[in-house]
């Protein structure tokens, strides 16, 4: 039927450590959506990256329309047709849509000086001609991630793109901008006669959109299928490399006190505007409550908030019912809380340490590891790193070993496991389970159920649905800063709850406003 | 009353041009790479190696103009060197940056000494200065013809790279992309554009004003080499980078307050006042604008918030 | 913990990096001399001969390191926490002045007293003009590599101001020119080698490098400067005391300097003078960055830049070679340091990637 219009060959890439790519071979067929999945760490992004010369192969060929590449640099692809959209976009935030579209290859005046009218009226007849509506004089850093997305497309699409890498596109997207991205790619693909390969861990989307499908598990090819021939049940078990059971973890006990309450928090950002606006909720011990929102919209402010690390603007809390207002990070701590933060690399580990040192941290100057709280009792020391290292399974590395150069996911043990050994009656978890391998979430959402049974209060936000539906005993959902809805876990379904992660409120929503 | 007019008066100005003149080409230097995502605190090496290869130079070829040629090409050099360790190995660029003024300070007294056989200051009637330039429509206006007229070539020059430094940044394509290779190096990167070699142009670019700065400290502002002559103005030269938020127009004024900061220094020497004393004025100058900075940027994020606040609960109302 | 803080002294490959460098380091320095007309030689002959040829010449080799290692140790207890510290020759100025007025005010009082005050002052006045910077920092965010240079400016002008000929604080005695009045003799360090530089600091100096090292590898306010110092986001995070331990990391820097500087004067030059240090600290924050702020590390490199330094002074009064050689020296060992990751990983990069070929292709026929 229809020419191929990538081909890998052999495909094999060695990184220090770990072989990311082992001799994997396929093709990829003109006109067609073809969708890569596996689990993290399974190679998809680096073969995505081989492709469009961001890294070099160790050993094999590729070839784009029958040719093949010989020197690996994003401008060799680009000029093949190659355009990426990558799942961290690549935009200069500072710059206007239209300077970040035309990115090298601006439209020029006087030969050294940039024309930039008329690299807006390039982008708005371009923007036009493919549906894709975006102001070409706004500030990249000031709209939204939807529009942010199309801005990337455009840039490929500028560049005169005919194949296009969507690598994770869904990740940051609302359920309806997943679904416009859709008509979009089902209209360039009809229309523009592109093709299309999308990155994806998302079953269904791989089941919505795809004409064929790619798996990869451990760097290698597990095999190409039509999409109509598998379901998401046949590809999980090519992902994993066994049959996947979705356990039910199970809860028990019923909630207690309210040991955390929030009374109408206003919290500004970095930039001095008002993040959170008026947030009130209060949660039971032995209770989860989960936030779904889509990144950017006051969750992360809140959590900070909470936690004392960002100060509070207006409005009150508490922790098991003494005020909280106005504590420093430390002494929150003191009052019986601990908080899994969202980004771990920044804010949940000092990668240079080790991991006992990282383990320690917030015990040092207890008596049973410094005499006097100031000398350092080496053994004592060691040996409780020890026991956690045992009891969390963190596999392939030694107490010694630098947490820098661990996996993401075993980087993210040492943090629960730091956190969850202070004992806190409340815990507040961010994003836990992001960036982690199948095999650590599953123990991860163990580890947080098994405190929620002992009668934790647990706030916990992601910005994986599944994972909020999965843990969470009541949902709130979050728009611009307010809480536009909540509701018990298992009296709402995802497409139902995205309308209000969209801006729709529900009546019985507690704290905030209408416009 | 009549100390004050010893102060005050034309010769103040024209001495803040004069003292301003090599910070703000350091600092112009400074602002290229701080906006291409280096922080370069190896300024003031550089500033005394253009200075001291400057006057080597004019003193051997009997010729300023060759002088100046030299340190820019010295300073290109050292643009490259400070961006292969810092850019291309990724060393610290803190550690680099100091090790380069030390290096810098080491080498300049030591060629001064091993070639010249001087200690301390290098001065010779046959180190030919840059020329002065001289206006004569400019010689029947009052204050602007003294203030504008008859100064250092560099004075010219340097208004003349403070506009082309905003060009090159804001108007030209390749501007872009070093502020892109700043700001978010792999949009630059996956736009088919090293952002390496936008930090390394920088890095060079300012190497060569840097270059400049010294020429004119050594052949225009003096007419001699001094060891440790560059006297903290990279660091100064930092400082403004930083007060003016990397944007060439704001840089300029802050290194020109520096220069009017300076040359008052010098004025109120003339008035008695201690010139050990009056020489911290600048650098004391330098921490209270940086506070200033602070400050007021901080009050600025305030009262956003609590407007917004007053916004969400009229609201309510 | 210890065994990894400590491990680099047993890895062999940042070992290896270290006597590579200063081999290259010296290389050239030897080719820089070349060029401009001297025997190497003869010259690094010189060198060796001025740090060993006599008692007196090696124990200036030990007082100058003393200074080296304490300035060192001076950079490390503040860059472990996260500040750089480049003022300490600002604080070395304050710290040797107030000690010696100090002196010169107690003239007559039992050294048993006088000197204990010598020392808090001392102390004190380093402390404070680091905890301007500190405070700056930490609470407005103002860049304190920039404060502290400026105010090493400061310092150096206001002192020689001070001390110069008619400074309100500049001696009376005939035949010396800007300096303040001696530090009576009762009250200086004694001399453990006649003649020679190296006095009883010797056993202040250890004390406060002990100190240090203790504090910096064994007590849980190290580990929590460490990690604050390796990311402070974290140590907010972790509820540590992140601002306390800042600005006191970097008092404690500045009241090391100012001990420094009072032992300078203390130690062997009796009297404040505007040429009380020329540049110590900068050779010191040097050794400390070079041995990645390792306590020991500083301790045993010291040495080695002091008998650099010590035989550059040595060469230059012998072969004529300008004694600034040392610096171009240290630089290019720090350069290379500095690099040594950057230069490994493009090492090891290429290799592994080559070898990884190799076998791929073996296996593929």
């Amino acid at each position: 039927m229809q020419d191929s219009i990538v081909k890998f060959e052999n495909i094999s890439m060695q990184f220090p450590g770990v072989l990311a790519n082992d001799k994997v071979s396929f093709e990829i067929k003109k006109g067609e959506v073809f969708a890569l999945v596996g689990e993290n760490g399974a190679g998809k992004s680096t073969l995505m990256n081989i492709l469009y010369g961001l890294n070099t192969p160790t050993d094999g060929n590729v070839y784009i329309k029958g040719e093949k590449i010989e020197k690996f640099k994003p401008i060799e692809a680009i000029k093949k047709g190659v355009g990426m959209v990558h799942q961290h976009f690549m935009l200069v935030p500072s710059f206007t849509v239209a300077q970040n579209i035309v990115m090298s290859k601006e439209p020029r005046k006087m030969k050294f000086f940039c024309d930039l009218k008329k690299a807006e009226r390039e982008v708005k007849s371009l923007s036009e001609d493919y549906g894709l509506t975006v102001d070409p004089k706004a500030t990249v850093g000031e709209i939204s991630v939807g529009l942010q997305q199309r801005v990337e497309i455009l840039k490929t699409l500028y560049r005169g793109a005919d194949i296009l890498i969507l690598d994770e596109p869904t990740a940051v997207l609302t359920p309806q901008e997943t679904n416009e991205l859709f008509g979009v790619i089902r209209k360039i693909v009809k229309e523009k006669e592109m093709t299309i390969i999308i990155i994806t861990h998302k079953l269904y989307e791989v089941m919505a959109i795809s004409d064929r499908v790619g798996v990869m598990r451990q760097g290698r090819l597990v095999g190409v299928e039509e999409t109509k021939n598998v379901n998401e049940r046949t590809l999980a078990s090519m992902m994993v490399g066994r049959e996947v059971l979705f356990d039910e973890i199970e809860k028990t006990g019923q909630p207690g006190d309210v040991l955390i309450e929030t009374n109408n928090l206003h919290v500004a950002d970095n930039r001095g505007l008002m993040a959170v606006k008026g947030v009130s909720l209060s949660i039971r011990a032995g209770e989860i409550l989960g936030i779904a929102a889509i990144e950017g919209n006051g969750q992360s402010e809140l959590l900070e908030a909470i936690t004392g690390m960002r100060s509070i603007v207006k409005g009150s809390f508490s922790i098991q019912g003494k005020e909280a207002m106005g504590k420093d990070p430390g002494q929150i701590r003191d009052m019986g809380l601990a908080h899994i933060p969202e980004d771990r690399i920044a804010t949940g580990v000092a990668m240079p340490s080790t991991i006992t040192e990282n383990l320690i941290i917030g015990k040092e100057r207890n008596r049973e590891f410094a005499a006097k709280g100031i000398h350092l009792k080496n053994s004592s020391i060691v040996r409780y790193a020890q026991d956690l290292f045992e009891k969390f399974d963190l596999r392939g590395a030694g107490v010694e070993t630098t947490v820098g150069s661990l996996s993401g996911g075993n980087m993210q043990k040492v943090v629960v496991a730091r956190e969850f050994s202070l004992e806190t009656p409340v815990l507040i978890i961010a994003q836990p389970t992001r960036g982690v391998d199948v095999g650590a979430i599953e123990f991860i959402h163990k580890q947080i159920i098994e405190k929620r049974n002992a009668g934790c209060a647990i706030l916990l936000v992601s910005a994986d649905l599944d994972e909020v539906f999965r843990l969470s005993d009541r949902i709130i959902t979050m728009y611009e800063g307010k809480i536009t809805g909540e509701f018990k876990s298992g009296e709402i379904d995802k497409s139902r709850i995205s309308y209000y992660m969209t801006g729709a409120r529900n009546e019985s929503a507690g704290g905030g406003s209408d416009e | 009353m009549e100390h004050l007019m010893d102060v005050f008066n034309i010769g103040l100005l024209q001495n803040t041009l004069r003292t301003a003149t090599p910070v703000i080409l350091a600092a112009m230097g400074g602002l290229l790479t701080e906006q291409a995502g280096i922080m370069n605190i190896g300024m003031d090496g550089m500033i005394l190696m253009g200075a001291f290869v400057a006057v080597a130079f004019s003193f051997t070829l009997s010729s300023a103009g060759m002088g100046v040629l030299m340190a820019v090409l010295v300073g290109i050099v050292i643009g490259l060197f400070f961006a292969l360790f810092v850019v291309k190995l990724k060393s610290d660029e803190f550690i680099i940056g100091m090790a380069l003024n030390t290096f810098a300070a080491g080498l300049t007294v030591y060629l001064l000494r091993s070639i010249f056989g001087v200690k301390g200051t290098f001065s010779n009637s046959d180190i030919v200065a840059l020329p002065t330039i001289h206006m004569d429509f400019l010689d029947n206006i009052p204050v602007l013809g003294p203030l504008l007229n008859d100064n250092s070539l560099f004075v010219y020059l340097t208004w003349l790279l403070v506009f082309l430094t905003w060009v090159f940044l804001y108007r030209t394509p390749y501007g872009f992309w070093l502020r892109a290779a700043g700001e978010h190096p792999e949009s630059l990167e996956t736009a088919g554009v090293s952002p390496q070699k936008m930090k390394f142009t920088a890095s060079i670019l300012c190497g060569i004003f840097c270059g400049f700065a010294g020429a004119h400290l050594s052949l225009g502002y003096l007419t001699m080499f001094t060891e440790g002559m560059s006297s903290s103005r990279g660091f100064i030269a930092f400082a403004c980078v930083i007060f003016g938020m990397a944007n060439p127009p704001k840089v300029f004024v802050a290194a020109l307050l520096f220069g009017f900061l300076d040359a008052l220094g010098l004025r109120l020497q003339s008035v008695g006042v201690p010139s050990d004393l009056t020489s911290t004025i600048p650098y004391i100058a330098t921490i209270l604008m940086l506070i200033y900075v602070v400050v007021s940027s901080d009050k600025r994020k305030k009262k956003r918030a609590s407007k917004q606040i007053k916004i969400s609960e009229n609201a309510l109302e | 913990m210890n065994k990894i803080t400590e491990s680099f002294l047993k890895n062999r490959s940042y070992l290896l990096s270290l006597v590579l460098s200063i081999l290259v380091a010296l290389i050239i320095g030897g080719i820089l001399m070349a060029v401009t007309g001297y025997n190497p030689f003869a010259a690094y002959g010189a060198m060796i001969k001025g740090v060993f040829g006599s008692l007196r010449v090696f124990g200036n080799t030990l007082a100058k390191m003393l200074t080296l290692c304490l300035t060192g140790l001076a950079m490390a207890i503040c860059a472990k926490a996260g500040l750089f510290n480049v003022g300490g020759e600002g604080q070395l100025y304050f710290g040797g002045l107030a000690a010696t007025m100090t002196g010169v005010c107690l003239q007559g009082a039992p050294p048993i007293i006088a000197v204990p005050l010598a020392f808090v002052s001392a102390a004190v006045v380093g402390g404070f003009y680091a905890w301007i910077p500190a405070v700056l920092k930490v609470k407005l965010r103002v860049s304190e590599v920039i404060t502290t240079i400026m105010l090493n400016s400061v310092a150096i002008y206001v002192c020689t101001y001070l001390v110069n000929s008619n400074g309100p604080l500049a001696t009376s005695d005939k035949g010396v020119l800007g300096g303040s009045d001696a530090v009576p003799e009762e009250f200086r360090f004694l001399h453990l080698i006649s003649t020679s530089n190296l006095s009883t600091a010797l056993i202040y100096s250890a004390v406060i490098a002990f100190l240090c090292w203790y504090l910096m590898q064994k007590t849980s306010i190290g580990l929590e400067m460490k990690v604050t110092g390796e990311n402070e986001r974290f140590s907010f995070f972790s509820g540590l005391p992140k601002d306390k331990l800042m600005i006191w990391s970097m008092v404690a820097s500045g009241v090391i300097c100012g001990l420094v500087g009072m032992f300078e004067v203390y130690g062997y030059q009796n009297r404040f003078q505007g040429t009380i240090s020329n540049e110590f600290y900068y050779d010191g924050m040097l050794v400390a960055m070079i041995m990645n702020y390792n306590p020991i590390g500083i301790i045993i490199m010291s040495f080695f830049f002091a008998a650099i330094d010590i035989g550059a002074g040595a060469m230059e009064f012998s072969t004529g070679v300008a004694g600034e050689i040392s610096d171009i020296i240290f630089a290019i060992i720090i350069f290379l340091m500095a690099a040594q990751n950057g230069i490994l990983q493009a090492i090891t990069k290429r290799t592994t990637q080559r070898k990884a070929r190799e076998q791929m292709r073996k296996e593929g026929n």
